[in-house]
């Protein structure tokens, strides 16, 4: 569970108020999008979330540790309950595939025979095993990004963060990867995803929680297409903030849910969420 | 920690090395000059203090007894004189043994001897050697209080030099040794700092995925540790070669008995200490020095990057 009570950040140096007096709770196993402009404070609240950060006051909850009091010896402990899809993937480059995804659980002392077994199991979920030997340059965005989704993956996180993920890759691939967090999210891991892509938001629907000037501006389970309020966000907001969309209008098999490749977006689902039991 | 990580850890520091095989090699590079200027510094000292003690050896006190001294007393001043602090050394150097030695040395004015065989007029004498030149003086004292001793003769300005010349040997070779050890520290420190900070980034991500500053330090401690055994067994082929080349050069030019240098050490004396010194020394030194430079970014966020 992901717990915030009345926390608020300043940095230091401009003196900026990142987050204020923000109130957010997210319970086990649920699927949330965290949507806001640019300097909305959504990179502080995920930086708060993985105890990059310290909040100036109040109060934060995560996986059942208390960030707030946690020491810095037990941080790469609290850390090992949480997986991390990063927009820039942060895949070290001198690993390969393998390695990177198998790092995860060298980490955690895991025993090798279950690191075998482990890191093929998860790179066959994301479509990686035949690019085990490969290096992160030598892999596409999409395949980079897939490989960042193996290694927060493979621990079994109790939660997955997705920091935009969608960012550097083509709508397709975009809409693949929520399918994908989705099945996982089936499975009982709870998933927090930060986007800009309010067109992809607006086709899954779910959970939306909207921050704004470091407050919770909007927290709400809504559907899909139905949703009136991003439309009215995205009126807000102006099109260069969401790239993704102005991608999705320029290509009509995406465009609407009712095209083909969004109606077997379920069933892909499904199966990911079988796989992964 | 299980076995089975710390082998991983272990083969990631050997992996390391070829991974950042660029700046591992600028690594390994600073290490050797450094051990090579060090080590060769401290060699010039050792030689040098080798040969100034050698000289030193080679001086002797000779200290003449009165005339007519009879066996009982010599034997008595033998004692005397072994007894003293500084003296190692004591030798009885008969009035017949120094009359036939400087006939000897002398040997065109025979003639001028023959006609003193039977009035010898040398004294019996002792030569005694001390261990510390710069505390002849006291030493010199002390015999002179010996009863029947006549006069003392000790080469006071040569001692003086020689102690000055220890000193001023001492002082320069420590300043230079000190000298070139801050500055292999501090380019074996940068060129470890740019190393470890071109990897900034992978330390980062190793962090944001739970490891430990230990798991993350300990193939770079295996790695710097490589380096700088490498660098050390290098310092160490190095030095014989300049060594062993130099010893020959002087003994092709009869050079080392022309200045009586015969104290320099062969390789084969020094060659255990010394590899033994590069190699844990290098293998140190670059073990610290890695593991040193990863503390700056062990405190950096990855949310920095």
């Amino acid at each position: 569970m992901v717990e915030l009570k009345n926390v608020s950040v300043t940095y230091g140096s401009t003196g900026v108020e990142a987050l204020s007096d923000f109130n957010l709770t997210i319970n086990d196993g649920e699927f949330a999008f965290v949507i806001g402009r640019s300097g909305a404070g959504k990179s502080t609240l995920i930086k708060l979330l993985l105890k990059e950060l310290d909040a100036n006051s109040g109060e934060v909850y995560v996986n059942g540790y208390s960030l707030h009091k946690l020491r810095k010896r037990k941080v790469p402990e609290f850390r090992r309950t949480i997986g991390v899809v990063f927009q820039d993937y942060r895949l070290i480059d001198t690993m390969t595939v393998y390695e990177n995804i198998a790092f995860v659980l060298r980490v955690i002392d895991a025993p090798t025979k279950l690191i075998r077994k482990r890191v093929p199991y998860v790179m066959s979920l994301v479509g990686l095993t035949d690019k085990a030997d490969c290096y992160p340059s030598e892999l596409s965005g999409g395949e980079q990004q897939r490989c960042a989704l193996a290694r927060a993956l493979v621990n079994e996180p109790a939660l997955l963060i997705a920091d935009e993920p969608t960012g550097n890759v083509d709508p397709e691939l975009a809409y693949e990867l929520v399918e994908l967090l989705q099945g996982i999210n089936a499975c009982g891991t709870t998933v927090l995803m930060v986007t800009h892509a309010h067109e992809m938001v607006r086709h899954f629907g779910g959970r939306i929680i909207n921050i704004d000037q470091g407050e919770v501006v909007f927290d709400e389970v809504i559907e899909g297409a139905e949703a009136e309020y991003l439309e009215g966000i995205d009126a807000e907001y102006p099109a260069e903030f969401d790239e993704t969309a102005v991608e999705y209008t320029t290509d009509p098999s995406v465009l609407t849910p009712e095209t083909e490749a969004a109606s077997e977006a379920p069933e892909t689902t499904a199966e990911t969420g079988g796989t992964d039991n | 920690m299980k076995l089975s990580s710390f082998r991983y850890l272990v083969k990631q520091g050997f992996d390391n090395v070829w991974k950042n095989r660029v700046m591992a090699f600028a690594s390994f590079c600073v290490l050797l000059v450094s051990l090579l200027l060090v080590g060769l510094s401290v060699l010039f000292y050792i030689n040098i203090n080798a040969i100034i003690g050698e000289i030193e050896q080679k001086n002797e006190v000779i200290i003449y007894l009165n005339d007519d001294v009879p066996q009982s007393c010599v034997d008595e001043i033998d004692s005397q004189l072994r007894a003293l602090p500084n003296v190692n050394y004591v030798e009885f150097y008969s009035r017949e043994q120094a009359f036939e030695d400087l006939k000897k040395k002398m040997a065109d004015a025979e003639e001028l001897f023959d006609s003193l065989e039977d009035d010898n007029p040398l004294p019996d004498a002792f030569r005694i050697r001390v261990t510390d030149i710069s505390h002849m003086k006291d030493t010199v004292t002390s015999a002179s209080a010996i009863p029947n001793v006549d006069r003392i003769s000790s080469p006071d300005t040569f001692v003086k030099f020689l102690t000055q010349t220890r000193r001023l040997v001492t002082l320069v070779a420590t300043a230079i040794i000190i000298a070139m050890l801050v500055v292999s520290m501090v380019i074996i420190s940068n060129t470890t700092r740019a190393s470890v900070f071109a990897r900034r980034r992978e330390i980062s991500i190793m962090q944001s995925v739970g490891a430990t500053k230990n798991f993350i330090r300990f193939p770079f401690f295996i790695e710097g540790m490589v380096n700088g055994f490498l660098a050390g067994a290098v310092a160490t082929l190095v030095t014989w070669l300049i060594y062993s080349n130099l010893i020959k050069t002087l003994n092709n030019f009869d050079m080392l008995r022309t200045f009586g240098l015969g104290s320099i050490l062969p390789y084969e004396k020094i060659a255990i200490p010394v590899t033994l010194a590069y190699v844990l020394g290098g293998a140190l030194i670059g073990a610290i020095g890695s593991v040193l430079s990863t503390r700056v970014h062990l405190k950096y966020r990855a949310a920095n990057l």
